[in-house]
């Protein structure tokens, strides 16, 4: 019953089935577009969530799913031993990728610790099921097998993950963070949170997305957030520039296996910030830049930033409707939360009574069925919100540009 | 060259040139006809004359339609004559025409404009994308749309200081903003007028783009248009002095034109006129020879060089680029190109208009640009130099639609260079290099370059480019984007309808009815 209610907003149950796919890449298709919801929250004081908290807020934006693709990384979650250990999560098929990837891994550092991630069969969501196995890695610098010999450990992990999901068949690299882990799947956000059994986590951001394409099959991968190292990116919008990001992002030596446009959103936070360690507002300008005649507004040495980052990035510039949710784990926790410079997807904040959590969603219900009396707020255009554990709340949303960098 | 085998024609071998027929005729409505003669005054190219008290036609017409343009009565048609050659399949009028040319004159044949061979045009086969539901279409009357473009070198990363001041970084280079992602080609002084290139350089500052030079320098009448004009510097060097290079916006090596890959320039002693002569700084009267090669490029380490020279010549502030032919190998051609030092890259595809050259070099040699722009943005995002230089292309961009295209396929500017001068009166009547032009453009006679108001062409030339600019705005507007950039290279917006697959797998476009997966 609940199934019928839940899918009231794009009826998977009344409509024909679409073909359903795991880890394997379906067949001819390059990205997926649509509509989405997206939720997350951060106690910025350390302190941790359980998972159904964001399942809550997720799964309550009914109308913005259509059971195609759910999915929540969550971010401070393991336990002292194992957070320092990068946590790769792989969908696999068939054993046989599984011993693949486990060769692949052993050549290039140690696998300190591997286990299957508890999941539950939940009836109503439609095989087949990957099976859902995570490794803690330390990547080993100087074996001869990585691309290039002895690049930092966060390098050699990009380098694993493009490896297997470009190479092996059958398997997919779904998180590669540190003391983060992706959970998601091809169903509705209730489903997927029921599959994983969130509940049983506790951490101290959780981002989240659920999803209503138009035209193309869900696949687990496929679903968001998309992650890469401790980035995760939920998305909820269609980027017009797709070609033009992807372009640049190749041309730094990602490759894009993931089928979808959030996936070079993914790469293009890991390019600007953490290889060109621009801030994240610097990125965010770059990612979604003001126009040239505010440009022209400026006061010189903001003016001389923003005309430089619109020259050098211009294939960055993620073009069409889009909110998206940026998660981030080193070197402190932070959630990154902005839309388009015309704003043409929603995206609301929201901040707890005690400042202790802040919120970002697609819909205002989402933060008020958690925190009734949460104060909420929109941002400006193109202005990302930035919230971080242990620094609370850096940007609102609504400043200039370049406020805390200049 | 051995002396022309046509010095020894004689009247009885002249008769052959008859079966040379005219391919244009100018029907005058008699009854209409006031007998003015004016459209004798107007025809340059001496087809008309005055005889028994009446307009006759001699022979010899282009079609250019300037008597019937200016004819007060409108009463001249100009008709196209039937061939009255035996119907043939594969020796066409054309071809037997030539043939009879050639052993008339045993000459080159030379002509002018683009080809006109009937090669399909891919830009024809090529259909655009919109928006819908999902990602929104956006009106550019009500949102803003940018069409702002850099021209110049590009660092891969912007590096900032602590205190959050953007510093240098290897490879950042002077950029050149315009106003909308179109350049005019370089069209020189000498192969048009006076009134002609004034007329290009005033829409350029109007509109805030680039300008070509052309590769015959810039007279000194033209400086005050020097933050508008890119200065191209051939083989000949003809104008090049340290002001030319101070003053304008930007400089171009020419290594190639895609009318004539693997040419220089010709400007027939003719045309070198007092004006032309000071320009150029050669004597009066001589023809004006850019060789085919730089006689100090014979590699990519002599362009290097090159490029360094007027790198350090113009102290750094302004963009050195290089403009190259279409061909076959044109991918790896730009990418030593880019590698060389160039700031950006002009690709020029062979339907590339000229104002002379021999056919069989503009009929059959090179590449077109659809195909040209799109393999060397492949090229260039395959070994991570694309977002280091700007890419023009240019070729036959007839109309906005062409412009979108090619933008598309992977050029950050359209260089324009024919339908500007149609704007200003050209009927492509494939005559330049007669230098009879009768609406004053491709031509130096005075009499003749008069007819062309500088004012009125500028006016037609900025409307006619405002009016493109205000289409590409339409289209990024219907497609969902927000700003050229984003348009820069991005096939997913066109969908390949065409007779040829291979064509499109080569672009990199997908076929029509293909969606994103």
């Amino acid at each position: 019953m609940r199934s019928q209610e839940q899918g009231r907003g794009g009826g998977r149950n009344d409509l024909p089935s679409l073909p359903s796919y795991g880890a394997a890449r379906p067949p001819g298709l390059e990205y997926i577009m649509g509509g989405c919801g997206i939720a997350g929250t951060i106690d910025v004081s350390g302190g941790k969530m359980s998972g159904e908290v964001i399942s809550r807020m997720l799964t309550t934006m009914r109308e913005r799913e259509n059971g195609l693709g759910s999915g929540y990384s969550a971010y401070g979650l393991f336990p002292e031993d194992l957070k320092d250990l990068y946590c790769l999560q792989f969908f696999f098929d068939d054993e046989n990728a599984m011993c693949c990837v486990e060769e692949y891994l052993k050549d290039r550092g140690d696998i300190v610790k591997d286990e299957r991630v508890p999941t539950r069969k939940v009836p109503s969501m439609r095989p087949p099921y990957p099976i859902v196995w995570r490794y803690f890695f330390q990547p080993d610098p100087l074996s001869s097998s990585y691309l290039i010999k002895g690049q930092g450990p966060d390098e050699c992990v990009v380098d694993v993950v493009m490896g297997i999901n470009n190479g092996i068949p059958n398997a997919m690299c779904v998180s590669s963070g540190k003391d983060m882990a992706v959970f998601k799947g091809n169903g509705y956000s209730y489903e997927v949170a029921e599959f994983y059994e969130l509940g049983r986590y506790s951490a101290q951001m959780w981002l989240s997305h659920s999803r209503f394409p138009t035209n193309t099959p869900g696949w687990w991968a496929g679903a968001h957030p998309i992650s890469l190292l401790d980035w995760s990116v939920c998305h909820n919008g269609e980027i017009t520039s797709y070609g033009v990001n992807k372009k640049l992002v190749e041309m730094h030596g990602y490759k894009c296996s993931l089928l979808t446009d959030t996936e070079v959103v993914t790469y293009l936070w890991d390019l600007l910030v953490r290889r060109h360690n621009l801030p994240p507002q610097v990125a965010a300008f770059a990612l979604a830049p003001r126009y040239h005649d505010e440009i022209e507004r400026m006061d010189p040495k903001s003016r001389a930033l923003a005309e430089q980052l619109r020259i050098t990035y211009k294939e960055a510039f993620l073009n069409g409707p889009f909110s998206i949710l940026v998660g981030r784990g080193q070197p402190d926790i932070t959630m990154i939360a902005m839309a388009d410079r015309k704003k043409l997807r929603p995206l609301l904040f929201g901040r707890s009574a005690d400042n202790k959590r802040l919120f970002a969603a697609s819909e205002e219900c989402a933060v008020r069925i958690v925190e009734e009396d949460a104060e909420t707020w929109v941002g400006d255009p193109g202005s990302p919100m930035i919230a971080s554990v242990g620094k609370g709340l850096i940007r609102n949303g609504t400043e200039a540009p370049f406020k805390g960098v200049l | 060259m051995n002396a022309p085998a046509h010095a020894s024609l004689d009247d009885k071998e002249r008769v052959f040139d008859r079966i040379i027929p005219d391919k244009f005729r100018p029907i005058i409505d008699r009854n209409a006809c006031l007998n003015c003669k004016r459209c004798v005054k107007e025809c340059s190219f001496g087809a008309l004359e005055w005889k028994d008290d009446r307009v006759v036609y001699k022979g010899g017409c282009v079609a250019c339609q300037r008597c019937s343009a200016m004819c007060p009565a409108r009463c001249i048609e100009i008709a196209t004559v039937p061939s009255g050659l035996p119907p043939h399949a594969s020796y066409t009028e054309r071809v037997r025409q030539g043939i009879n040319a050639q052993a008339s004159s045993g000459g080159v044949l030379l002509c002018s404009c683009g080809t006109d061979m009937p090669y399909g045009m891919i830009f024809d086969d090529l259909i655009l994308d919109a928006a819908q539901v999902t990602n929104p279409s956006i009106d550019p009357l009500r949102e803003q749309v940018e069409t702002r473009t850099y021209v110049g070198r590009r660092s891969s990363r912007v590096m900032l200081s602590g205190d959050g001041y953007v510093t240098e970084s290897d490879g950042s280079g002077p950029v050149v903003a315009m106003d909308m992602p179109i350049m005019f080609g370089h069209i020189s002084l000498g192969a048009v007028s006076y009134n002609c290139q004034r007329s290009l350089f005033q829409a350029a500052k109007d509109l805030n783009i680039l300008a070509g030079s052309g590769e015959g320098g810039l007279h000194a009448d033209f400086l005050q248009f020097a933050d508008h004009i890119n200065g191209e510097v051939a083989s000949g060097r003809f104008g090049v002095t340290p002001e030319y290079l101070r003053r304008t916006a930007a400089v171009e090596i020419k290594v190639g034109q895609g009318a004539k890959p693997g040419h220089g320039g010709h400007l027939p002693g003719e045309k070198v006129s007092d004006l032309i002569s000071q320009t150029r700084m050669i004597p009066l009267g001589t023809d004006a020879l850019s060789p085919y090669p730089h006689h100090d490029i014979y590699s990519i380490e002599d362009l290097q060089q090159l490029i360094a020279a007027l790198k350090e010549s113009v102290e750094y502030r302004v963009p050195v680029g290089v403009k190259i032919a279409a061909v076959h190998n044109v991918a790896a051609i730009a990418s030593g190109v880019v590698r060389a030092g160039a700031d950006f890259i002009t690709i020029d595809g062979f339907r590339g208009g000229t104002g002379s050259t021999p056919r069989v070099i503009r009929d059959h040699a090179g590449l077109p640009i659809e195909v040209a722009t799109a393999v060397v943005d492949k090229r260039l995002n395959e070994e991570g130099l694309r977002n280091r230089v700007t890419v023009c292309a240019g070729g036959s961009i007839r109309s906005a639609a062409d412009m979108i295209k090619v933008i598309a396929l992977g050029a950050d500017v359209a260089m324009v260079c024919t339908s500007a001068l149609i704007a200003m009166g050209c009927q492509v009547c494939q005559s330049c290099h007669r230098g009879l032009c009768a609406w004053g453009i491709a031509t130096q006679r005075p009499e003749l370059t008069s007819r062309l108001d500088p004012e009125i062409g500028a006016r037609r030339v900025t409307r006619l480019f405002h009016a493109w600019n205000e289409e590409l705005k339409e289209v990024m507007g219907a497609m969902g984007i927000d700003a050229v950039e984003s348009l820069v290279g991005n096939r997913d917006r066109l969908r390949y309808f065409g007779p040829n697959q291979k064509i499109a797998e080569v672009m990199g476009v997908k076929h029509v009815g293909e969606g994103w997966g």
